[in-house]
């Protein structure tokens, strides 16, 4: 019995660790909590991950993401609703610190209902401009399912995302082939401000434009945006590695799309399956820190000079001595902890600053160190020739990554006086030392012939007795 | 050298009393001279050699033959020092003064012992002895052995 319930505790371990690093608690936000059957594969994939669900309204009396201060869920999963404001229990001042708080939100939109004012605040605040009815509709008559809208053109069937930089890892990209493509039905498309946190995970095709279709039924001569322009899944990543991300299409989570076959205009083969199960859970990964969390295990550095004592993170060194720095990193990969590997095209860097860089240094993987959980980056430098507060710093921040940022400060001393070479190690001195040696041996010659040279009156003394 | 300083005492016709000070021994001499060049201007670049050659010997003579022994000794040492400081300094010229100090310590080692002689030789000398009623040579030589000792200490410490 003991042993049954002890193997039942270590499977419970294993489903709850199994999870997101910061919780598993989930709340989704439903115009009706019987939507939640269009949405069941996806949702059912995030529970199968061991995600905690609750089911809630806007309009719910019950609803509050706080409770005494603390977040009462971890993530957030917003479905379109109709209604246009979202009551206030969801302001956009209540979702600011819910993401300050380091909370997740996956907000969903759809072009067949008006966003609600509440997220187009929460958007503006965040650098994301959505078009300025609320609504949209992105279409492109050059890449759309000729199964499902060969007349109006707007389900997009774009391929994979591509690396976004070469320095980046790409996290949406890895389809099992080719011929896989994401459907996005009846979305609408986001322009991304210029801010460092806000990265485009899916952008539109160079021939995708967003209008109106209630205002521009006859005629499209107003446009929202077009081309790459328009984000259709974006990502938002505060300084506290909270994460946000806009998805344009709701429906494209959808179990009907999950499966769908669809058929690209134009396209060779006839009909091909669609890669949205796996980008959602991409999505939905990255959003819920289920992906691209990198964790500091352990910072360390020492003297590196033989001789010396090899005591770990001292407070002081002395100016130019050899340090070793060293820092351990591990990333968390759905279930795991893996070694963190920095991307073939980027370097991993230690700053040695005080006030600005004195030095600025790649880290290198040091194999000894490292283990399949934990990735170790050292380098061993001199440290410069100048005294004060310094710190060890390594900035890390990328997009779809986790910021590390840390800081180890230590004293940097100056020569003590009898750290100095001493001459006699130095030839250049030696003719000064020869010298000050000449000058000695004269004078003790000088006082041994003085001493016996007689005096001129001694001498007259001597003369005299005589 | 007692064969050298016997040869322009011969030549010149003056007593042995002449070199006892020096206002009466460059007096005549001086007076002797320069008739003779007055007198044979055609050979006067020859005969002014021989006058400054008179007059470098007269010094030597007189030098050689008034100074006391132990002043001799310390001028000798002076002259050593004089030729170790110019070393120094040479070398510090051409090869560079790092270390800074070792050049500071050397070179002031010599010219601070160069002072110390100095003021030996004053203190020493009869000519003074009015200016120092109270210092007797012996009491001048220990003073001068101590400051000595310190000075050799402070190099030896800051030479490093």
């Amino acid at each position: 019995m003991r042993s049954l319930l002890s193997v039942l505790l270590v499977v419970f371990v294993a489903v709850v660790s199994a999870i997101s690093t910061t919780g598993d608690r989930l709340l989704v936000i439903l115009e009706d909590v019987a939507d939640k059957a269009s949405y069941s594969t996806f949702l059912g994939d995030l529970e199968s991950r061991g995600f905690k669900i609750a089911f809630e309204t806007p309009k719910s009396e019950s609803l509050s993401l706080f409770h005494l201060g603390e977040r009462a869920y971890d993530h957030v999963i917003f479905f379109p609703t109709k209604s246009k404001g979202l009551g206030p229990n969801l302001t956009p001042q209540i979702l600011l610190q819910f993401i300050n708080a380091k909370g997740n939100i996956l907000l969903t939109l759809s072009s067949g209902t008006v966003a609600p004012t509440s997220f187009v605040s929460l958007l503006a605040e965040l650098d994301i401009q959505l078009p300025v009815d609320r609504t949209g509709l992105v279409v492109d008559h050059f890449s759309y399912d000729s199964a499902s809208a060969a007349d109006l053109h707007d389900v997009l069937l774009l391929p994979a995302p591509e690396n976004l930089r070469r320095d980046v890892k790409n996290f949406f990209g890895a389809a099992e082939s080719d011929d896989e493509v994401i459907a996005f039905p009846r979305g609408v498309g986001a322009a991304l401000g210029s801010g460092e946190l806000l990265t485009p995970i899916l952008r539109a095709p160079r021939t995708a434009y967003s209008y109106n279709p209630k205002e521009q039924a006859e005629v499209v001569d107003d446009l929202f945006g077009a081309g790459e322009q328009l984000a259709l899944v974006s990502a938002f990543q505060g300084r506290n590695s909270a994460r946000f991300t806009l998805v344009g299409s709701a429906e494209m989570l959808q179990d009907k799309w999950f499966d769908a076959k669809v058929k690209a205009v134009g396209g060779k083969s006839a009909t091909v399956q669609t890669f949205n199960r796996k980008f959602a859970k991409q999505v939905s990964g990255w959003t819920f820190q289920e992906i691209g969390v990198v964790r500091v295990n352990w910072i360390e550095h020492h003297l590196n000079e033989a001789g010396a004592s090899n005591e770990s993170n001292p407070a002081i060194y002395r100016i130019k001595n050899d340090v070793a720095y060293t820092i351990s990193l591990s990333e968390w990969s759905w279930s795991s902890w893996t070694a963190f590997k920095v991307p073939a095209n980027d370097e991993l860097q230690l700053e040695f600053s005080m006030l600005s860089p004195l030095h600025r240094l790649h880290l290198k993987l040091d194999p000894a160190q490292s283990s399949p959980e934990a990735a170790a980056y050292t380098v061993s430098f001199k440290a410069p020739d100048q005294h004060g507060i310094f710190n060890f710093k390594v900035n890390y921040k990328r997009p779809f990554l986790t910021n590390v940022e840390e800081k180890n400060t230590v004293s940097v001393r100056h020569m003590a006086h009898d750290e100095w070479p001493r001459s006699f190690v130095i030839s250049g001195a030696w003719p000064w030392i020869a010298g000050i040696g000449a000058t000695v041996t004269g004078w003790v010659a000088f006082c041994g012939l003085w001493m016996y040279s007689a005096s001129p009156d001694k001498k007259l003394a001597i003369k005299k007795t005589q | 050298m007692a064969q050298k300083h016997r040869i322009p005492r011969e030549t010149t016709p003056q007593t042995p009393q002449a070199a006892k000070t020096s206002t009466t021994a460059t007096a005549p001499t001086a007076a002797q001279t320069t008739p003779i060049v007055s007198k044979q201007a055609a050979a006067a670049a020859k005969q002014q050699i021989n006058s400054w050659d008179q007059v470098v010997r007269n010094l030597t003579n007189y030098y050689v033959d008034s100074t006391p022994q132990r002043t001799k000794l310390i001028d000798a040492f002076m002259a050593f020092l004089v030729v170790v400081g110019a070393l120094q300094f040479l070398y510090c010229v051409l090869a560079g003064n790092y270390p800074f100090n070792a050049f500071l310590s050397g070179f002031s080692a010599t010219v601070g012992q160069f002072v110390l002689t100095a003021s030996l030789r004053i203190q020493t000398n009869e000519a003074n002895k009015s200016d120092f009623p109270s210092v007797s040579p012996e009491r001048a030589f220990a003073d001068f052995v101590a400051c000595s000792l310190i000075l050799h200490f402070f190099c030896v410490n800051f030479i490093n």
